[in-house]
């Protein structure tokens, strides 16, 4: 057991221990402990920092199901460390707000066991090696994700919410399931590394594309891409700080995670970058677009990451074209792409951290989030309104915050990759920089939206449940630790350029020799010319004038109607499946005993009947008349008749005297082939039921005369024929089947074997002598149960007994 | 040594018959009953060890050599399903003990599931196909009372349809023994197999092959389980946890040993049928468990799920995939008791079926409530739960066998599953709690010590995959390579 399998164990074991802490520990404390584990992993982590910096990694493996090739692996190399600093920093910073934020009357154990669940769970998806145990952290990341959305489960939003995510979370999971199995399949292997390490043995494979686009489907549900995302809006019914750590600064990049660590597998092919840049590029655009016409803050914040993630994905995606062209000194720009999206993702987790915590804010001192009712808060709670100003502005991409210098290199990347003629770049490249502009727009526009409706303005105090005040400190010291970086990053981009994103680097493009020239120097002035630089300031001027004119262009929003939008589509389609899945199943499953005849003898018809007629063994070989007795013509007349006039009796007497008539004549046939103790069962049998049956049947009211359409009679007529003929020329084949010898012969010597002249009571006796047995017990288990049905009758009203 | 072999099966009946003399001593009752199931288990146990250390072992009825006499045979996948089975079934009679009531303990309730035991392991035991049949009659006429047992209305209504269901299946069983025995001319299993290869199992061979299909496609509830959501709800919770973890497994089990062992070499008729049959259940029964808000119709759709999920298994054939099948059917059969258990809890401890019914039980029983949890993760594969290695296998298998039809819709279904299930949790466990503290039924501690055990056993399963792999792999090698069977039994005569 080394340190790094510590590193994801420890959360685990402190989230098992703080069901049983609680008890002994003031609720007080609580949080304070949770918040030390978090930060003792943060700190343990980034002693790691100078090593992976230096090109080192760190991989150990336990081994847990070795005959499957699943192993227990841990590995550590930059793209995990970023992730697992953010997870376990974001997460020290959100524990910390937590503790002032949670009321002491909640279930605050709870809420710790789950946070550090889901620590420990995205601890070990980044730190994975094995794709089986990544699946598993994945799944149960989705699986805290739903604990914490449902948190205040008493709220049916929060269910409802809680039970989408989970939904579609863990459909994308199962999907990318698939496809890592395909992957298993193609490379024989479920080590990323050594997936990674022979990729051209199955680029070629047919399984190729299938498993890309499933593993896919995965990450876009995870990270809440067009047309999945509706599930993080929902998810904001969780409670604020949940939304910092999970829905914002986490969880939801987990597939960018997978996006980032698999592109040196996927990322030559055409379809990856296609799907990666096209679906990140419009979940950029339709979250933004989205984000602005919300009226509920936490909402806006969930558009707006849906928004920001669909532009990490599409750096990813344009990335990728690096890994098509291989490593030379012109396709290293296309890298930049990458580089800039690991460096965003950072951006983005310290800047919507910092927001979110301030919408918690605001929604604890006031009572409510919804911009209607807010508005001139800056005067009373200015330390609040300085987050909400930084964070806004360094996400819309402003100077002197990191956004502004990961937006510069957005923009610049998009215009670097509509230059390349590849993919059908050259007809439809030209769209990646409008769409990136537009986007960048719009996610001005509710920037803008964000400061100026909450801040500016007439503050409307009649609105507000609770007069407005500035937080208390403990609240403030998360936010503004965040803010330190948004600007500090601004400062100082190249110090984590080299420490932190350059071994990431490295990860993306292992076949790249150095990764020195993969780490640009982030610069934030480009030169006047520079046209990321311009696409910037018309976002601004633009930006100003749609927020101006917000009034006039709103109702475009409208045009689309309510029941065609995605959520509305997720919820018909759930209650459809649901309403047609029970009238489908009301239809069959009726209840009514002759349908379930009907059911047993077309699925014999069809499955047996059907095989016996295409295949041609159907051999009829008619018995020479000179065997054949008088006797067994007429008692074969005999049964047919019989079992004819049951079908039309009319009176139970009757019935039951045709069906000994039957039996009977089937005595006589034993007579006739020299089994006289067969025969003698038989009768006596026969003789005892129909004696029982005749004394049963008086208590008995008349038989009632079924009335039944003519067509289901018309259908079991037919459905009856067919199988009796099946049955029987069935029968006929098998009796003429010659291949082999019976066992039979075996007893003909009966008497020397087992000392009986009598070869069936040999058999019954002897040879077969446990079958006997056993239908003994079956005797005994049917005299037994008759006992005790008599017996135990429900007493009258309910029973209680379970 | 070998008459080990037969001691699951005559245990279990002696025993019964032993409880029906001591019908007022209700404690004693209890405690041989379940000290007859635990060392039944331990028996298992030993007899798996075994099986391990010396390959199959057979035990010659009367001395008949094979194939003139009856058998029984241990090869691992039987004393495996034997061996879960008995457990199962001692966790089932320790919730039994404390929530089924007097009036079914004197009635003899504890000899019928005795006999229902001996009868379902006769049926994984037995190398004799008219013994199965036995056994299974054995098995069922256990089963018909215990649906019965209790005598209210509906019970009646519903042990009618199930018998009567369950009698025309046994006459197409002797249908099919009667066109086995003209053609094959043989009644033991791996005689019967021997001969089939020999013939290249022509298609007269494979219509009665495919008459043995039907019979035990019934007994499974593939695609032909419309009587299982009826019967399986009416009789007291432990019966009906047993009959899930029990009885639709023997019918797999059959299923599996008749198309690995007795008739695999016409793979392009059988296999397909199995698949088609397999996807439609999985269909059928997720749109089953989507349309119910009663628990109980919605675990009993659960099992028909996870029925045709095992059946991709045996119908995609390839050697992951068959050992997929064994691993998912010991967590299906943990996992499924569980399941039943837990939803009978929720029916007896606030009187209600209807998910709507019922809220905020997580409140009042915080731990039941998350065993349910537990439960419903295990069931949708989520690792490092039991039903995990068993789907990654099928599925690995469906992938080689490149059946991406039946690979999607068994995926697919653990979605529905997790709906399914995560409905009863949203709604009943979460959400405000309706019944309070004074009201409030105690649960019973003996109860609550069966979810846990049957809990741990699940993680076990999951976490401990690789020793049980060891287990798993062998069944399967004799599963893939019935010769090795073939060989065990006949080769000495």
């Amino acid at each position: 057991m080394t340190v790094d399998v510590a590193i994801i164990l420890t959360p685990f074991i402190f989230a098992a221990l703080t069901p049983v802490l609680y008890r002994f520990i003031s609720k007080k404390y609580i949080g304070w402990l949770v918040l030390s584990v978090s930060f003792i992993l943060f700190l343990f982590l980034t002693t790691y920092i100078p090593r992976i910096s230096d090109g080192e990694v760190v991989a150990f493996t336990h081994e847990w199901i070795p005959s499957l090739g699943i192993h227990f692996t841990t590995y550590l190399d930059g793209l995990s460390l970023i992730f697992s600093l953010l997870i376990t920093g974001v997460g020290s910073l959100v524990i910390l707000y937590s503790i002032f934020y949670l009321s002491r009357s909640e279930q605050l154990y709870h809420f710790y066991c789950y946070l550090l669940l889901f620590m420990g769970a995205m601890l070990g998806v980044v730190l994975s090696d094995n794709l089986m145990v990544l699946y598993g952290f994945w799944e149960l990341t989705s699986v805290s994700s739903f604990l914490l959305i449902a948190y205040w489960h008493h709220r049916k939003a929060s269910r409802a919410g809680a039970r989408k995510s989970m939904i579609i979370t863990v459909a994308g999971g199962i999907s990318m399931l698939a496809g890592f199995l395909m992957l298993y399949e193609m490379s024989k292997t479920l080590s990323i590394r050594e997936i990674i390490g022979n990729v051209e043995a199955i680029q070629e494979h047919a399984l190729f594309v299938p498993a890309l686009v499933l593993i896919l489907l995965g990450a876009f549900t995870k990270s809440a891409q067009f047309p999945f995302y509706i599930w993080l809006p929902d998810a904001m019914e969780a409670p604020t700080p949940v939304s910092a750590y999970l829905h914002s600064a986490t969880m939801v990049k987990a597939g960018i995670y997978l996006v980032a660590r698999l592109t040196p597998v996927f990322g030559g092919e055409a379809l990856w970058f296609w799907l990666v840049t096209g679906v990140g590029l419009f979940t950029l655009f339709w979250g933004s677009f989205n984000a602005v016409k919300q009226v509920d803050l936490k909402a806006l914040l969930a558009f707006s990451t849906v928004s920001q993630l669909g532009l990490i994905m599409s750096l990813l995606g344009m990335g990728s074209v690096a890994v098509y062209l291989g490593n030379s000194s012109e396709t290293i720009i296309y890298t930049q792409a990458a580089f800039a999206a690991i460096f965003h993702l950072i951006n983005h987790s310290t800047f919507k951290g910092a927001l979110f915590m301030m919408v918690g804010i605001i929604d604890h001192e006031l009572g409510t989030r919804d911009i209607r009712r807010l508005g001139g808060l800056m005067s009373f709670m200015p330390l609040t309104f300085t987050i909400a100003l930084i964070g806004s502005f360094s996400m819309a991409g402003l100077p002197p915050f990191n956004g502004f210098l990961s937006k510069e290199m957005f923009f610049a990347a998009t215009l670097h990759i509509q230059e390349l003629n590849i993919f059908s770049l050259d007809s439809i490249g030209f769209l990646i920089p409008i769409v990136a502009w537009i986007a960048s727009v719009f996610t001005f526009v509710y920037c803008l939206i964000i400061v100026g409706k909450t801040f500016f303005g007439k503050v409307q105090l009649h609105l507000l449940a609770k007069h407005p005040h500035e937080a208390p400190i403990g609240m403030l010291i998360s936010p503004y630790t965040l803010i330190v970086f948004v600007v500090g990053i601004f400062f100082f981009p190249n110090l984590l350029g080299h420490y932190i994103l350059r071994p990431a680097m490295a990860s993306i493009y292992p076949t790249f020799p150095t990764t020195q020239e993969l780490t640009p120097h982030i610069h934030a002035w480009h030169g006047i010319f520079s046209p990321e630089l311009w696409m910037t300031i018309f976002v601004i001027v633009v930006g100003i004038l749609l927020y101006r004119l917000l009034k006039r262009w709103k109702p475009i929003y409208r045009a689309l109607p309510q029941n065609l939008s995605l959520n509305s589509l997720f919820n018909n389609g759930i209650s459809f499946s649901e309403s047609f899945s029970n009238r489908v199943t009301g239809r069959y499953m009726t209840g009514n005993l002759t349908d379930y005849f009907v059911y047993i003898f077309l699925a014999f018809l069809m499955i047996v009947g059907g095989y016996f007629l295409q295949t041609d063994i159907f051999s009829w070989s008619p018995v020479d008349r000179e065997s054949l007795e008088v006797f067994e013509i007429i008692l074969v007349l005999i049964m047919i008749a019989s079992s004819v006039g049951i079908l039309f009796a009319k009176s139970r007497i009757t019935t039951v005297f045709l069906s000994s008539v039957l039996g009977y004549s089937v005595a006589f046939f034993f007579i006739v082939f020299r089994a006289p103790d067969l025969a003698l069962t038989q009768l006596v049998v026969e003789s005892v039921s129909t004696v029982l049956y005749l004394i049963c049947f008086r208590h008995l009211p008349e038989i009632r005369k079924e009335i039944q359409p003519k067509w289901i009679k018309m259908r079991n007529i037919f459905i009856s024929l067919a199988v009796g003929a099946t049955v029987t020329l069935v029968g006929f084949a098998a009796l003429n089947y010659e291949k082999f010898i019976t066992i039979s012969y075996f007893f003909n010597d009966s008497y020397e074997l087992a000392g009986g002249k009598n070869i069936v009571n040999t058999i019954l006796g002897d040879f077969r002598a446990f079958d006997t047995m056993l239908e003994v017990v079956v005797l005994f288990i049917a005299g037994l149960g008759v006992y005790t049905l008599i017996k135990l009758k429900a007493k009258g009203g309910g029973t209680n007994e379970n | 040594m070998n008459n080990i072999i037969v001691l699951p099966l005559i245990i279990p009946i002696f025993t019964a018959v032993i409880l029906v003399f001591l019908r007022n001593y209700i404690v004693v009752q209890r405690m041989i009953t379940i000290t007859t199931m635990i060392a039944v288990s331990i028996i298992s146990f030993f007899l798996l060890e075994l099986v391990q250390r010396e390959g199959i072992i057979k035990l010659d009825f009367s001395g008949w050599k094979p194939p003139f006499g009856i058998l029984f045979v241990a090869d691992t996948f039987s004393v495996l399903m034997v061996l879960t089975s008995s457990i199962v079934t001692v966790f089932c009679l320790l919730y039994a003990f404390s929530t089924i009531g007097e009036r079914h303990e004197n009635m003899f309730i504890y000899s019928f599931v005795l006999l229902l035991v001996g009868g379902v392991n006769g049926s994984f035991l037995t190398g004799d196909i008219f013994n199965l049949f036995v056994c299974f009659e054995v098995m069922l006429m256990a089963s018909y009372v215990l649906v019965a047992l209790g005598g209210e209305k509906v019970q009646l209504r519903e042990s009618l349809k199930y018998v009567l269901i369950n009698v025309i299946g046994s006459s197409i069983f002797l249908i099919a023994l009667a066109y086995l025995y003209s053609t094959v001319k043989t009644l033991n299993m791996a005689h019967i197999a021997e001969r089939v290869a020999e013939a290249g199992q022509d298609p007269m061979l494979t219509t009665v092959a495919l008459v043995l299909f039907i019979v035990f496609s019934l007994k499974a509830g593939l695609v032909l389980f419309f009587w299982l959501p009826g019967s399986y709800v009416v009789p007291p919770t432990a019966v009906q946890a047993l009959f899930a973890a029990l009885l639709t497994k023997v019918g797999v089990y059959a299923l599996i040993r008749t198309f690995t062992l007795m008739f695999p070499h016409q793979p392009e008729v059988t296999h397909t049928i199995i698949g088609i049959f397999a996807g439609a259940t999985i269909i059928l029964g997720c749109m089953g468990a989507l349309a119910s808000r009663n628990v109980l119709t919605i675990a009993a759709y659960n099992i028909v799920i996870a029925v045709g999920f095992i059946l991709i298994g045996l119908a995609v054939g390839t050697e992951s995939a068959i050992a997929g099948s064994v691993y998912y059917l010991i967590h299906d059969m943990v996992a499924k008791a569980l399941l039943f258990l837990l939803v009978g809890m929720m029916v007896y401890l606030t009187g209600e079926k209807l998910i709507d019914h019922m809220s905020g039980l997580i409140r009042n029983y915080p731990l039941f409530g998350w065993i349910y949890f537990l439960t419903m993760l295990a069931l949708v594969g989520i690792p490092p739960l039991s039903g995990f290695v068993g789907k990654v296998l099928i599925g690995k298998g469906s992938i080689e066998a490149g059946s991406y039809v039946l690979l999607f819709l068994g995926f697919a279904s653990s979605l529905v599953v997790l709906f399914s299930l995560l409905k009863i949790f949203l709604s009943s466990f979460f959400g405000e709690t309706i019944i309070t503290n004074e009201d409030k039924k105690p649960l019973p501690i003996a109860s609550m010590a069966s979810f846990i055990a049957l809990a741990l056993c699940m993680i076990a399963i999951g976490l401990g995959a690789e020793q049980l792999l060891v287990y798993v792999q062998d069944a399967t090698n004799i599963l893939v390579n019935p010769s090795i069977y073939i060989d065990a039994i006949l080769s000495e005569s």
